[in-house]
């Protein structure tokens, strides 16, 4: 028998930083990993953000290009509209704004590097602290003793003991399954992303891209696509709930791909498909059911990647830290309980994992029925946006009939968008603004200011030229 | 553009059966056809099966096993260091 203080199932960032942090505190620890390597399995392209150094800031001023030639950062991003047709509508390239207030963030807004060498990196700080990792090693089930779990088997009935087992082990995690606390997710709580590595020459990629570090494809027809470049390529993938497909999610994905202004692109970058891979993530409105007698599940495998954009890297850090400091405290009091570990729930709640959670539901909602319904929103989104932001480009005839023409033209979207508002904008903004709400809705004040507002606007049309 | 798809995947063989279907459990809906990247399920009189090559197929998402209302579909992973590998995931 194999004893541990600490069972880790997963290799990916997640299980890393547990085990890092696991070592660190002194506990004998080890962690699995089903690839030859940490990173072989995974593809989701990490789009790393300053959030990350400034978390973890000992560990990422270590990330150069020499360990991880794909790494790119940028500083802009921008959002492409796709209309009901598959024509590029427009648009809008955006760079950090005044508002920025971190430092760092005001000059790039994501760091991209491919698993397969971020993955490797983060799995040797772990190992250097300490802990062991056993690469190729795929762990089937939980052992259990009088009902109670202590440990794990892996695929060739090789035993492992140890008093906690952390869940490091993605979307699909056998941890939450034979510890009872999931059996699958339900389809509105997982998506599927395909998704092509495209290769490009770098110096085409800076030439054409500049600063550019990643792009979401906002369709009509089709989930919204995302775009992130990397030193020598870049992927294309979109993502949908399961409940939400009603063809091939790779027929959606091509269908960016086939875009005119898509294969322009291809041509001007001279991308070449180099990589097939699709992934599943999970995308809820709050984790829950996150840790039992013996197990805490952290990342994928918990439900944590973020309401708003499922970006799971730094909320598996984060929760494979906060595990492993919550692991052993519970090993030094005894108490691995699930009423011991439900400090767990109590600490992430706290840190920023928490903050992003805190207008989950409401992102969860707004984001299922914008560029996740393209049919049924972009269609009239798309086609309302684009009337106010280019529908002024238009010599045909004096500018104050184009102006109204246009304003026409909004109002007549109003059906579909005012009830949107009402149903998915204003939770959200009620939600986030919670605490300040009362007084900004306080009527006496609202009674104050409106007569001010109502003066301000012009009574008839005043005519300029002389009479 | 057609994409060619099956060069763009590379795989290690020895990856054990991980993929079962329970014909007797499947309604035959068809939604671990639609939702498969590599297209390995297809529906025979009603039932569903999948393609003998998947092991040297599969993407390993797992997204027949997610879809499957009736839990007719078991998937576990391939043995440790075999399937599908990913050089830019």
């Amino acid at each position: 028998m194999n004893t541990y203080d600490i069972i880790i199932v997963g290799g990916g960032p997640g299980g890393s930083m547990a085990a890092k942090t696991a070592a660190e505190l002194g506990l004998k620890t080890i962690f699995f990993e089903r690839g030859r390597k940490p990173g072989e399995k995974n593809s989701s392209g990490c789009g790393l953000g300053p959030r990350m150094w400034k978390e973890f800031p000992g560990m990422m001023k270590d990330l150069t290009p020499e360990k991880c030639p794909s790494m790119r950062a940028g500083t802009a991003a921008r959002c492409y509209f796709v209309n009901k047709e598959d024509k590029v509508a427009g648009y809008v390239m955006s760079r950090p704004t005044e508002s920025v207030s971190y430092e760092p963030a005001k000059s790039w807004i994501t760091m991209n590097c491919y698993r397969s060498e971020f993955d490797p990196w983060i799995a040797d700080f772990a190992t250097k602290a300490g802990a062991e990792l056993k690469n190729s090693t795929l762990v089937v089930n939980l052992l259990k003793e009088n009902g109670k779990i202590c440990g794990v088997v892996d695929e060739h009935g090789e035993k492992y003991k140890a008093s906690i087992v952390i869940g490091a082990d993605g979307a699909i995690s056998m941890v939450a399954k034979q510890s009872g606390l999931r059996t699958k997710w339900s389809q509105d709580q997982i998506t599927v992303c395909p998704q092509y590595d495209f290769q490009a020459p770098p110096e085409k990629i800076d030439d054409i891209m500049g600063d550019e570090t990643l792009a979401v494809w906002w369709g009509s027809t089709f989930p919204a696509s995302y775009q992130v470049f990397f030193h020598d390529g870049f992927h294309q993938g979109l993502g949908n709930w399961l409940t939400k497909w009603d063809k091939n999610p790779l027929f959606y994905l091509n269908k960016v791909i086939n875009l005119k202004y898509y294969q322009r692109l291809l041509r001007i970058l001279e991308a070449k498909p180099r990589e097939l891979q699709s992934h599943l993530l999970p995308w809820l409105q709050y984790p829950y059911n996150t840790h039992t007698d013996g197990v805490i599940l952290i990342g994928d495998a918990g439900g944590f990647p973020c309401p708003l954009e499922a970006e799971g890297i730094y909320p598996a850090m984060v929760s494979g830290k906060i595990a492993a400091e919550v692991a052993a405290d519970a090993i030094t009091f005894d108490d691995v309980s699930k009423n011991g570990l439900s400090k767990f729930d109590e600490i992430w709640q706290t840190t920023s994992l928490g903050d992003d959670f805190e207008a989950g539901e409401e992102l969860y909602n707004i984001w299922r029925a914008i560029p996740f319904s393209p049919k049924e929103t972009m269609t009239w989104f798309i086609p309302m946006l684009m009337e106010a932001l280019g529908g002024i480009y238009d010599w045909s005839q004096p500018h104050p009939n184009r102006i109204r023409q246009i304003a026409a033209k909004i109002k007549s979207y109003m059906p579909q968008a005012l009830p949107f508002m009402m149903k998915y904008v204003f939770p959200l903004v009620a939600k986030i603004f919670e605490d300040d709400l009362d007084k900004m809705m306080d009527p006496q004040k609202l009674m104050t200011a409106l007569p001010k507002v109502m003066e301000m606007l012009p009574k008839k049309k005043k005519r300029r030229r002389g009479t | 553009m057609e994409i060619r798809r099956d060069e763009l995947t590379k795989h290690i063989s020895g990856t054990g059966d991980f993929i079962k279907i329970d014909q007797s459990k499947c309604n035959g809906c068809g939604l671990c056809a639609r939702i498969c990247i590599v297209n390995l399920w297809g529906i025979k009189n009603n039932v569903a099966f999948i393609r003998e090559d998947y092991k040297e197929k599969c993407l390993e998402c797992g997204s027949c096993y997610q879809v499957c209302e009736p839990s007719a579909i078991d998937f576990s992973y391939p043995a440790g260091g075999t399937g599908v590998v990913y050089e830019q995931g």
